[in-house]
């Protein structure tokens, strides 16, 4: 494993241990799961669906606008789902490595906390949606392959803090929005309470991997500012499920998606969405603004 | 169907590959990464819209998208045979 060719990562996280142990909870009895969903109710806040702010939200009759929170919640709990599951195994792979000797304890919490999340996430799916959507493709060969290991390593674990970045900004939302029943709401919040940890230790991790590639390499740091833009846009348009559409009964689907990801209010939604990450990205040196 | 639905194909992979020129129909469009991960969802939707017809992303056989040539003979000629 190329993993050897890190220097150890050191880090002081002696205060999100410690967070993380004071703060634990029993995923499996904290929440009270309702039979049914409350009637009546959107499942994700109306104004974080995919086509808010757009003519093609105004034009759906308003069942069809719960359907699309209901199947849009779906979506985002499936996307959380195999996000978990990608970055677990990541980190799983890498906890006894010598790199990562010095924040094992931290990883040890951060495996098992997102094993819990991914448990109540697929449990809301199917007990109250009857289902996942799948798992988005991968192709094995990536763009990222003619990079060093230290490189791909610094986006191994950038690509988990988006993620978690783009999912909390959901979360945080969801957790105080008191449209949505309240099971929805206490999903989020709960995975919004572990997340900022893990956000925390996830950029402290990046920086330090991203000092190693600059000391290495510093011409690297733009391809891996032009890898981590590229991987905002992938994320951003996964919420986007054609499929999603098509369950809420909206014709179209994929001609909606196309409009709905061009339409100038979704773009300023992006923007919103992705602001906080990439603020982060340039203050550590590898944002945008690096790309020629 | 579109007129002319490998043109689309090519215009989006020539889109998001500006250094490539052009593109030979055997080129292996995924070990050169001309289509990578990022860009193989949305590849996947553009095949849908053009075809009209789904791709379950649980039944996904790589080699139907490595090439421009397999491209067209597992999306459009044998619909155009049909």
């Amino acid at each position: 494993m190329t993993v050897r060719e890190i220097e150890p990562i050191s880090l002081d996280l002696d205060r999100l241990e410690q967070m993380a142990e004071s703060g634990y909870y029993n995923p499996y009895t904290i929440f009270e799961w309702p039979e049914v969903i409350e009637p009546g109710k959107p499942w994700m806040s109306e104004n974080l669906t995919t086509l808010a702010g757009t003519p093609m939200w105004d034009e759906l009759s308003r069942e069809q606008q719960f359907a699309l929170t209901k199947y849009e919640a779906i979506n985002f709990f499936s996307l959380n789902i195999h996000g978990i599951r990608e970055l677990m195994s990541e980190v799983v792979m890498r906890i006894h490595e010598r790199a990562y000797a010095g924040v094992s304890e931290f990883l040890h919490h951060f495996i098992g906390e997102e094993n819990e999340h991914m448990w109540f996430f697929a449990r809301f799916c199917l007990r109250y949606g009857g289902k996942l959507y799948p798992a988005q493709p991968a192709l094995r060969a990536d763009s990222v392959a003619h990079l060093s290991p230290v490189a791909r390593e610094a986006i191994i674990f950038a690509r988990i803090l988006i993620f978690e970045e783009i999912v909390d900004y959901f979360n945080a939302y969801m957790a105080t929005d008191q449209s949505l029943p309240h099971i929805a709401r206490e999903i989020n919040r709960v995975h919004h309470q572990d997340e900022s940890r893990h956000v925390a230790f996830g950029r402290m991790v990046f920086v330090d991997l991203l000092g190693q590639v600059a000391k290495r390499d510093p011409a690297e740091v733009p391809a891996v500012a032009e890898y981590l833009e590229n991987y905002l846009q992938y994320s951003i348009g996964t919420l986007y499920n054609p499929a999603a559409y098509r369950d809420a009964g909206i014709p179209d689907a994929l001609a909606l998606r196309r409009r709905a990801l061009e339409h100038p209010a979704r773009l300023q939604a992006h923007d919103q969405i992705l602001k906080r990450t990439r603020k982060f990205l340039s203050r550590a040196g590898a944002g945008r603004e690096l790309i020629g | 169907m579109t007129a002319d639905p490998m043109q689309k194909v090519r215009d989006f992979i020539l889109e998001r590959n500006p250094k490539i020129g052009q593109l030979a129909p055997q080129m292996d469009l995924i070990d050169s990464r001309a289509i990578n991960s990022l860009a193989f969802v949305d590849f996947i939707f553009l095949l849908e819209e053009l075809t009209g017809e789904g791709i379950d992303p649980e039944d996904l056989d790589l080699d139907d998208f490595r090439s421009l040539n397999a491209i067209e003979a597992r999306f459009f000629k044998q619909k155009a045979a049909q």
